[in-house]
Parts: structure tokens; sequence; C-alpha cells
């Protein structure tokens, strides 16, 4: 029991670490120019097949078999692809939208968000269906002895959950301690004042879009590794956990962010094992939990704060 | 892009507006030679046409139809894009020449339709070609209709805009109300026939027509041109001022032709089923309309709803795989529908007393979810789960199926002519109900909220009942029109009722323009005809959707038909602009508090 | 800025210009309209063969598939002048994978008086649709992929069976055959006591998995853990850690090869080293790609595809056609469907001229199909199933499944 209960801990903890590392990238671009981006979950997708791509095609073989060359090529890799891709779209879609009504820039989002996911099928050989990424980790199970059975916890898995943590605090420590990360501060707080002290407020959201993609490739990366495979749809579900993740912790927040992600996880993983319905019913409870949430503390966990939105 | 613009600057110089620099000084200098560019232009729009268009016969068989020899054996038998084409290059030849009021404007129209009608034939023939090779030169035959098309219509723009684009003349003409109720009858029924010429245009596709995607397409873009000189004229602002006086007798027109098209080209089996499912989305979009489009609520989740009508209806419908066993009139099913629909409206409404904004939207996205999980999860016995509820029989009045064919007075009408003809009437009713919605108080209510929900409430509007309000009535269409989706598809499954769906629902709102009548049921229309139109670009289809709805959004905010009120807050007048997150900063601290 | 604008769109139809190039892909000595070159007499007309498949969306790898086995199957009855006097065209309607769709694309079909059958659907919620509006014109329809025992067999499938409609016919085998089938091999052959059963809340996954459970409780077994995983889920921890307390010996999953594989892979990541087992919706060499193990099980229908040479014949013809798409589970039985329609079609007209009337014998030829197919024999029972009630037991070797000697047999409820 105690055994079972620990392992849904574990999993959810995974799951979670990851979906809050996606969820920043919402949060961020949120709190800088109050945008659903629901094209982050593909982002995120385009990441993983950016690292395949890169691992199928432009990587010599030698590189390929060890993992400790292989591993920090394609987390760079994965993260740049995201970054040229959000970048891009931050330009293209979203900027001249800027000052638009609300409801303009999230139908614009939900329009990148399928044509991201339709460009990948319809031009990455192979991708209508899954495709096997490759195990560029430490394979394994470290079976952690607790009384009455042992915890599984996967190597791979526990890479998701540390880097995803060191990430989101280098991200924090990067938006609340360097000049640029006032500046995008500053732009969430007050934009127009913002421009009016000097901020180049084009260049901080444009940097807001770049950091939150390249946490999102990161995380295709890894989550490619953990999984052994990626397929098309895998953005969109775990966008909207994210998002989710994101508005849970309470929109803008960067550790609420995480929080969130952890808390989603947890979730998951606990409802299936011991709600009613099982692992049937977990993505319900997940939605159960954000509409409590959200109708008895509208602004989400650390909404209240200080609001140091990102 | 200079990184110091302002945020909110105004968007990059239409195309239509002069732009600075060389382009402007180009035809500054073309000025005095406007009128033989024009001539030139139409003329070589009339060699164009009647010019080889690809160098070999396409795989899939001739395209264009007919060879260019056979003119000579035949030459009124010139048809297809190219007969449209001719007419365009005449059109241009006499507006060069003829002094008709706005003839730049007039002749500008025509430049896009026949750029419009070379990009597509031509695009399409070098696809389907393999390569430029197709209509250019290949094994020493030439082929060059296509850029000379292009060419053509370039010529016409650039003279077009050489001789000055005048203002739109504005017509003031009054004439004896019966003699203005001629006029629009004769409009519409001249409407009625290019809808039907629409759906038919390139036949039904598949086998039989390999090409009628791209002959569609063509003709779009020949219609798109038509449509721009039409409007050039000034005369369609002046049949929809006429309409306007004769408001009534519009509406009655306009639905006697709806009930008419069963009569026309279009009238067989195959439109009468996809304008029944048209039917239905657009009675929902209606709905989705009072949620989003006057009670400015998104709700990403709203074809649940939809969903929850069917589910009703096919329970109550003696199906065999219901779970009640039970068959109940079809008028009465759709009462207890529409009813159950809007009672789970009210519920999944209630957040908002406490939820604002895109939280909502999270929210209402929630309960889509949570709606397809526990559907597909055949929650109580009541959906079927993954294998549906199939078998729902067909509505039946007199003993007459509802998919039967019928002859009325000897005319044989296609199959589904009844449910269409019911769909019609529904559609009218939900339209009849959100238009008196709207100007009612409590649609006042709702646009107030919409526009300022503090003011709102300052001005003692009790925002809180009103919003659930307008969840309740949204979900009540949308459950009226799911009973009609459960009846007419036979089958209702989970899979009926995804995200895409709702996403659809929304694009069809925000494309026909938020907040009006006509607005939801033309975007509906328009986002369910082009894929069955389209469907040999099949594997393109969600591709296309997307990058068309971030080009609405991008050209075309305020929708096809945009609302009075919401023209105001959407065209960007710079004066009423909010900064970027300026006005939403301040709901949010709201929110926080 | 507009300058630059322009510059840049330059650029880029500069570089779309460059890459389609001056070529075409002229063929010579088409005779246009019906496909493929042939000396065939045509002079009759063109009749057509219809698909309704998800051709856009989530499914539309396996529905690609199921379009191009069944375009070659028409192409080469082209090529061989199987139906005297007409040309065969091939005609796929997108279904989008939603029943309403479904119903516009087989209307559209059903309105067209050349068509000829339709081969389809995937999805058993289409198939309901589309049952209706077809058997209306005594269109006949063969799906490859209909696996849910109602579509034949009416509401009471078990206890009253009733055919609801005389013009649907399949070459799938129904969850009543293939469940049981892979129960009684893992409970009696393979002596596994205590099965976990997962499935993936789909038309296929739920019903095989309910069948397989019922049958190995009745044989002895128990099933020990009873779960679903969501469609779109990719991360299985959170069953594996329900299901490891239970300690199963065997793993069955009702579901398609993309979750089958990874679930595998994350069972043995998670130190439930058991064999999982699954229906003909695993058997692919994607399984083993995407984390199958060797040893893994799984049932197809028909006898292995070695001992079929006209198996092997079809998959060299359809690499051979150069199609985009691989043919997926569903290709063998959409070859099988269509040609089950061209024979028919080509015994109804025999010489003489199609008419609508023609569509009831074509019906009635269907019935009395007996032919040697890609996925095995060819026949119908009273109900529109296939008597090809013959599976086989696969396990994975290398880096494909191949069949269990003597495993091959079929089901005796």
């Amino acid at each position: 029991m105690l055994a079972t209960f620990l392992s849904q801990i574990v999993n959810g903890l995974i799951l979670g670490s990851l979906i809050g590392l996606i969820a920043l990238g919402y949060t961020m671009v949120y709190g800088i120019i109050q945008l659903i981006n629901f094209a982050h979950g593909e982002v995120f997708m385009v990441g993983a097949y950016g690292g395949l791509f890169m691992f199928t095609y432009l990587l010599p073989t030698f590189i390929q078999r060890q993992w400790y060359l292989a591993l920090p090529l394609l987390l760079v890799g994965g993260a740049a692809v995201s970054t040229v891709v959000a970048v891009l779209m931050e330009r293209f879609a979203y900027r001249p939208l800027r000052g638009a009504p609300r409801l303009a820039p999230l139908i614009t989002a939900l329009g990148v968000s399928v044509a991201l996911q339709e460009l990948v099928r319809n031009f990455y050989p192979g991708a209508t269906a899954a495709l096997p990424f490759p195990r560029v980790f430490v394979q394994g199970t470290w079976e952690i002895p607790v009384p009455g059975g042992t915890v599984p916890l996967r190597w791979t898995g526990l890479l998701i959950i540390v880097l995803s943590l060191v990430l989101a605090a280098v991200l924090t420590a990067y938006v609340n301690g360097t000049r640029m990360g006032r500046a995008m501060r500053a732009v969430s707080q007050d934009s127009d004042t913002a421009r009016l002290m000097g901020v180049d407020t084009d260049r901080v959201i444009v940097l807001t879009f770049a950091l939150g993609a390249a946490l999102a490739g990161v995380g295709g990366i890894m989550y490619g590794t953990d999984l052994g495979f990626v397929n098309i749809d895998m953005g969109f579900q775990n966008g909207i956990f994210a998002f989710t993740a994101a508005v849970l912790g309470g929109i803008g927040n960067l550790r609420g962010a995480v929080v969130g992600g952890i808390v989603i996880g947890l979730v998951k993983a606990l409802g299936g094992q011991y709600l009613p319905g099982g692992t049937a019913y977990d993505y319900v409870w997940i939605f159960v939990v954000l509409i409590a949430v959200l109708v008895f503390r509208p602004q989400g966990f650390f909404g209240e704060s200080e609001r140091v939105r990102a | 892009m200079t990184t110091t613009s302002p945020a909110g600057a105004p968007p990059a110089p239409r195309p239509a507006g002069p732009p600075p620099g060389r382009t402007a000084r180009l035809i500054a200098a073309l000025g005095p030679h406007a009128t033989v560019l024009r001539g030139a232009g139409g003329l070589l729009t009339l060699i164009g046409a009647l010019l080889p268009w690809a160098t070999f016969v396409l795989n899939k068989g001739p395209y264009p139809d007919k060879a260019t020899l056979q003119y000579f054996v035949a030459p009124f038998g010139v048809t297809g894009f190219r007969w449209q084409l001719l007419l365009f290059g005449i059109a241009a030849l006499v507006l060069a020449l003829a002094p008709v009021p706005a003839r730049g404007r007039l002749l500008r129209g025509l430049a896009w339709g026949i750029i419009g009608i070379a990009v597509v034939n031509g695009l399409f023939i070098t696809v389907e070609g393999g390569g430029l090779g197709a209509i250019t030169v290949t094994d020493g035959s030439v082929a060059c209709g296509a850029v000379v098309t292009l060419l053509a219509g370039v010529l016409v723009e650039l003279g077009a805009r050489a001789g000055g684009i005048e203002p739109r003349p504005v017509w003031t003409w009054r004439f004896g109300p019966w003699v203005e109720r001629a006029v629009l009858v004769v409009v519409y029924v001249l409407m009625l026939f290019v809808v039907a010429a629409t759906l038919t245009s390139g036949g039904t596709g598949g086998a039989a027509n390999r090409y009628s995607g791209a002959v569609f397409l063509s003709f779009l873009a020949a219609l798109g041109g038509a449509f721009a000189a039409l409007h050039a004229s000034g005369l369609m602002t002046w049949v929809a001022t006429v309409a306007e006086r004769h408001r009534v007798f519009s509406v009655l027109v306009l639905l006697a032709m709806a009930l008419a098209l069963p009569l026309t080209a279009a009238g067989n089996e195959y439109w009468m089923t996809v304008a029944a499912n048209i039917g239905v989305y657009a009675a929902t979009a209606i709905g989705l309309n009072i949620v989003v489009g006057l009670a400015g609520l998104l709700d990403l989740g709203y074809v649940a709803f939809l969903g929850i009508g069917a589910f009703v209806a096919a329970n109550l419908s003696g199906a065999a795989a219901a779970k009640f066993d039970v068959h109940l009139p079809f008028a009465l099913v759709m009462v207890i529908s529409a009813v159950i629909a809007g009672m789970f409206g009210a519920v999944v409404g209630s957040p908002t007393l406490r939820v604002r904004g895109d939280y909502l939207a999270i929210v209402t996205l929630a309960f889509g979810e949570i709606f397809v999980r526990t559907a597909q999860n055949n929650i109580f016995g009541l959906t079927g789960g993954s294998n549906a509820i199939p078998g729902i029989p067909q509505v039946e009045l007199f003993g007459t199926r509802f998919s039967d064919r019928i002859a009325v007075a000897g005319i044989q009408l296609p199959a589904g002519v009844l449910y269409y003809l019911l769909i019609v009437f529904l559609v009218a009713i939900v339209m009849l109900v959100f238009s008196h919605l709207k100007e009612s108080r409590l649609g006042r209510a709702w646009i107030a909220i919409r526009e300022d929900e503090d003011a709102a409430r300052a001005m003692g509007i009790r925002t809180g009942p009103i919003k659930i309000m307008a969840f309740l009535c949204g979900a009540t269409l949308a459950g009226f029109a799911g009973a009609f989706f459960a009846h007419k598809t036979g089958t209702v499954s989970y899979e009926s009722f995804r995200f895409t769906e709702s996403v659809t629902l929304i694009a069809a709102v925000i494309l026909g323009g938020m907040g009006t009548v006509p607005g939801a049921v033309l975007g509906a229309s328009l986002l369910f005809v082009l894929p069955e139109k389209l469907r040999e670009f099949a594997d393109y289809r969600l591709l296309l959707f997307g990058l068309a709805l971030i080009l609405i959004m991008r050209f075309r905010p305020q929708g096809l038909v945009p609302d009075r009120h919401r023209r105001a807050e959407l065209a960007r007048d710079p004066a009423d602009e909010p900064p970027p997150g300026g006005s939403t900063a301040g709901s949010r601290a709201e929110v926080a508090a | 800025m507009t300058r630059r604008r322009t510059i840049v769109t330059a650029a880029i139809l500069a570089g779309a210009l460059g890459l389609t190039a001056c070529g075409t892909n002229r063929q010579e000595s088409t005779s246009g309209g019906a496909g493929g070159a042939s000396s065939c007499d045509t002079s009759k007309g063109t009749l057509v063969i219809g698909m309704v498949a998800p051709l856009s969306g989530g499914l539309s790898a396996l529905g690609l598939g199921m379009s191009h086995s069944a375009d070659l199957a028409v192409d080469q009855a082209n090529q061989k002048c199987t139906v005297p006097g007409y040309a065969l065209a091939f005609q796929a309607e997108d279904d989008q994978a939603t029943p309403q769709v479904a119903g516009q694309a087989a209307t559209k079909l059903a309105s067209d008086p050349n068509v000829v059958g339709v081969v389809g659907t995937l999805n058993s919620s289409t198939a309901q649709t589309v049952q209706p509006i077809l058997a209306d014109r005594s269109i006949v329809q063969v799906s490859p992929a209909n696996t849910n025992p109602t579509l034949t067999l009416g509401e009471q499938a078990t206890t009253a069976p009733k055919r609801p409609f005389p013009s649907y016919f399949r070459v799938a085998t129904t969850d009543l055959i293939q469940g049981p089938f892979g129960a009684q091999y893992l409970v009696q052959k393979a002596g596994k006591k205590n099965i976990a059963v997962i499935d993936d809340g789909k038309t296929y996954g739920a019903g095989l998995a309910d069948q397989f459970a019922k049958e190995a409780q009745k044989l002895g077994a128990t099933v020990v853990a009873r779960e679903k995983v969501g469609e779109k889920d990719t991360d299985f921890s959170g069953v594996i850690a329900k299901v490891r307390p239970s300690s199963p010996d065997a793993v069955y999953y009702g579901g398609e090869y993309p979750a089958a594989g990874p679930l595998s892979a994350q069972l043995a990541g998670a130190g439930l080293n058991v064999p999982l087992m699954g229906g003909d919706g695993i058997v692919d060499p994607q399984f083993v790609a995407l984390g199958g193990r060797a040893g893994d099980l799984a049932t197809n229908v028909g006898a292995p595809a070695e001992s079929l040479p006209s198996a092997k014949q079809f998959i060299a013809d359809y690499q051979a056609a150069n199609y985009a798409e691989p043919f997926g589970a569903y290709g063998a039985f959409s070859y099988d469907a269509t040609n089950v329609i061209i024979e028919a079609l080509a015994k109804a007209v025999q010489g003489g001229t199609w008419s609508e009337d023609t569509r009831k014998a074509v019906v009635s030829n269907v019935q009395s199909t007996n032919m040697q197919g890609a996925g095995g024999p060819v026949a119908f029972d009273e109900f529109g199933d296939t008597t090809n009630k013959v599976l086989t037991v696969y396990t994975v070797k290398g880096d494909n499944f191949a069949p269990i000697e003597g495993s091959t047999g079929s089901f005796q409820g």
C-alpha cells in the first residue's frame, strides 16, 4: 500500500515537474502581454521533433552512441528549434495584434496551434504516426526499498524532476536578479510606463517568448527521452495540463506555475489510483480540481502574494 | 520594423491605400497612361483567356476541360474559368472607355478577380503538373495563358490606380415601396442562384469531376472580383439601405429563398444533408453568439451543450441502445433536450459569479473536456461510451419519414428535403429569438457587461444572474439543435463533440461577426461548406483552417458582418484603443483583490 | 518596413519557385480519367468504388493506408480488365472520424448512380451513420476495420443476433472472436493466471478487452486489474503503478500499437517484466520500434502471412506503387474488401450494362464471395461477418512479430 502510494507520488512528481516546466512559458507570456498562448503546447511538441530531426539526420553515429554527448546537444537543439518557432510566431502572428481586443490574439493562438500541429504532421517524414525517440539517457530503474515493497524511480524520470526544478530556479533568479529581468517585471506591471522609462518593450516581449519556448523545447526532449517516442498530439494534451497548472498556481507567477504543475501531476496519479472511476477518470479530476480552485480562489494559489509576475 | 514604434501602432498600410515610396512614384508616373493601361489589361485578359494554359494534358485528365483549338470549331464553346475571364476582360475594356462613376474602383475589383483566377489556376496547374514546366514551356509546346492573364490583371490594377481610385458613390434613389420590393425580390432571387451555382460549381467532385476543387476555387476568385466591383459601384450599399427600409419583407423573402434552395441545381440529397448539418451548427453558433458576442464571455467548451442535447434526445428516441425505453414525440424531445442543456448551461455559467475573463475561458474548456471524457466512459450508461448510441429512428410526421424522397405537386424533391426545411425553420426561430433577446433589456445588459462589467454593475445591473442567463439561453439553443442533430445523424457519439468542434464554432461566430444575427449563420455556412467543396485537399484541411484563423484575426477581426456596437471596438480606431494590458490589468487587479 | 517586407516575400517566392523548378510530371499515353494506362475496353463508362475513412486529423495515418490499399486494388483491376467494358475509379472521402461528416460523405457517394460499393469505415461510430444511408440505396459496404459486434449482429449480439443491414459486410474479425481466442492462448497455452486488462476506451480497444476479460475469467484466470487509459495518454506510469501491487503475470492491452509499444516499454521500466498481449491492432513493426519487448504477444487474423502468397504479393505490389504512407494496420483488409466488391461487380455485370438495379446483384454476389485475399480466405456468413475466423498468435522476435508455430486456430466457444 505504502509502496503504491509512494510510486504514485513519484509518478505525479515526474509528470508534474514536466508540466510545470511547460507552464512557465504560459505564465511568463501571460504576465507580460496577458495572452493565453495556446500554441505553447505545440512549441513543446515542435522542440521534441526538432531534437528528433537533429538526432536522426545531423548527428554523427559516434555522438549518437554516447548519451552524455547526445543529450546536451539535443537539449540545446530542441530548445533552439522551439525558440525560433516561438519568435517567428510572436513576430508574425501576435505582434501585429498588439493592442487589439483580447479575443483576437486568443483566437490567433488557437489558429497557430492547429497550424503548427498540422505543419509537422504534413511535412515531418513519418509524423502521421508516433515516432520512436532516441533514449539518450541512462535507462533503468532505481528500486527504492520502502516497508512493504519497492518504489520504482526511472533515471529518466529523475532527470526530468531535477532538470525542471533547476531550470525553474535559474529562470526565477534571472527574472529577479538581472537588468533584463527587471525590465520584464516592469513591462508586466505597466508596459506603457516601462516604455516611457526607456524599456524596449518589443525586445522584452520577444525575450519572454524565447525563454518560455526554450524551456518547452528542453521539456520536449526530456519527454521524448523518458517515454521513448513522440507524437503529434503530445503538445495538445500536455499544453492544456500546463495551462491549467499556470492558472492553478496563479497565472503570471513563476513559483505558482511549478507548484501548479506538480499539483496536477499528483492529482492525475493519485486520482487515478484512489478516486472512483480509476484511471478512466483521472483526466476529469484534474479539471474538477481546476474548477474548484478557480471558484473558491479565483486568483490561484499564489495569485494574491506580492505578484512578482515574470 | 523599428523597435521604437509604440506597441499600439496602427497596422501596416492597407494595400488599397497608396503606400509611400517607390510604388507611389511609379503610380504617379503612370497617371497619364491610365486609359491605355486599363484597355491593354482588358485586351490582354481576353487574349489570356483564349491562350493555352497547360503545356500537356494533365495526368488525371484535361484541365482546362477544353483544348484551345476547339474554339475554332465551336467559338461559343468557351467554358469554365476562361468564360469568366472573357466576361472580366470585356467588362474591363468597356470600363476603360465608358465614363462610369467610380470606374477606377470598379476596375480594381475586376483586377482582383482576374489576378485571383490567374493565380488559382496557374498554381493548380503547376502543382498538378509537377512543376513550372506545366504553365510555361515543355517539350516544345508553349502555354502562357496563366502568365499573360496575371500580367493583364496587374496592368488593370495599375491602370485603375494610376487613374485614381474615386470614393465609392452613394446612391440615394427612392422609388415607390412596391418597386423597391420588386427590386429586392430580384436581388434575392439572384443571390439564391449565386449560392446554388457556388455549391454546384465544379460538380460533386470525386471520380467524375477530378478537378472540382480547383474549379470551385477559381469560381470563388471570380465571384470575389465580381462582388468587389459591385460593392465599388455603390449598388450593394444602396440595396442594403433599401432592405433596411423593408426589413420584415426582406426577412420573409430571404426565408422563402432559403426554402426554395431544394428547387435549384443544389437541390440534391447530398447538399440537403450538408445544409442540415450546417443548420445544426448555425443554430449552435447563434447560441454561442449570445455568450461570446453579446455578453463577451469566452466559452471554449461550448459544443458540449450540443452534445448534451443530442444525448438526451438519443436516450428518449426509443433507440435500442438508449438507456430509457421510451419513445417521445420529436417536438417534446426537442423541448426536453433544450431544457436539460439549458440547466447544464446555468451550472457551467455559475462560476462566472466568481471567475472572470481568461479564467472563465479555462473553466469552460475544463467543462468541455470533462464532458467528452465522461461521455466516452459511458457515465451512468447514458452515452453508450465508445459504442455510441446508434440506430436513432428518423423523425416521422403523418407516416412520412423525414429521410424519404417526397414529391410535391408533381415535383420530385430530393431525399432529406424535409430535414432541410425543418432546420431552416429552426434556424429562423433561433435567429428570431436571438434578435429579440439582443434588443431586449436583457440583451442591453449583456452588451453593457461586455463593454465594462464594473460600470454595468455600478449602473445597477445585477451582473451575476444576467451572466448566468447568457449561458442558460445559449445552451438552450444548442440543446435544441442537439435534438435535431441526434435524429438527423442517427448516431450520437462523443467523437462529435471534441475541442476542435468548439474551436470551429468560435471561429464561425468570429468569422461571421460577433453579436450579429446573420453573422453566426454565415460563418457556420462558410466553415462547413468549404471543407465539403475542397474534399480533394482534405490532407490540408486543418492546416488551412489554422492559417485562416490567423489571417482573419490579422486582417478582419470584426468579421464579415460587423456589429454596429462592436465595429467601434474592433476596427481599431486609434482613438478608443486600449493600451496593451492597460484595461485588463485593472480587471486583473480586481480579480486578485 | 513595407519595402523590407516586399523583399522578404519576393525571396520566399523565389525560393519556392526554385524548389518546384521547371519540370513536369507528364506521363505519356494516359487515357485520362481512369487512372492506369491499359488496353482494356472501357467503352461503357466509368464505375466508382468509394471509400469513407478519416483522411485528415489524428487517425489519418490509418485512413490513408486504407485509401492507398484500396486504390491499389482498383488500379490492378483496371490493368487486368476485371470488369469488361468499364473503367473503375476510386473515390476516397474524408469522414474526419466523426459520425456526421461520415454521413455527408456517404450521402455524397450514395447520390452518384455510378457508385458500385463502398469500402469503410474505420471507426464503428462512423459505420453506424453510414450503414443506413448506403443500405437505403442497396449499395454494398465492406468494412476492413469495424470490430463492434452490433454492426452485423444487432443490439442483442450475443443473445439474439439479428442482422440489421443486409448490404453491410466486414472482413475484419469482431471482438467476440478475437478477444476470447487471445484469452484461450494466454490462459491455457501460456499458463498465465493473474492478468491485468487495460484498454484505451475506444470502440476497438474497449470491446476487445471486455471480451478477453470475460473469456479469461471463464477459463479460470483472475483479472487482477481492469483499467482504462486516455486515448491521447503517453505516460502510463500511473496505470502501471496501480497494477503493479497485484503482481500480474501478464498484461492484456485493448488498443493500437502507438500506445501499446510505449506501454510495454514502460511496464518493463517500472520493473513489471511480464509479457504484454494485444489484438491485431498492435501487430506492426512500429510496435517494436516504439518499445515493444521480445516475448510480447498478439493475436492476428488469418494464417501467418508467410504461408499466404497473396499477402506477400500485396506487400510487394504496395511497395512498388510508391504510396506516400505505409499501408498500416488495415491495408491488407482494405485491399481485400475492395477486391471483394470488384469481383462481385464483375460477376454482376458480366458483359451486360450497369444500372442502379445491378447493385442488388452486387450485394448478393458479395454474400457468396469465396476468394483468397491478402489477409486470408474471404467469405461471409449469414450476418455479413467474415467466415475467416482463423487467428494466429504472434510474438515479438527481433524487431518484428513472428507467428508462433502451431498456434493457428479458431475460437470455439
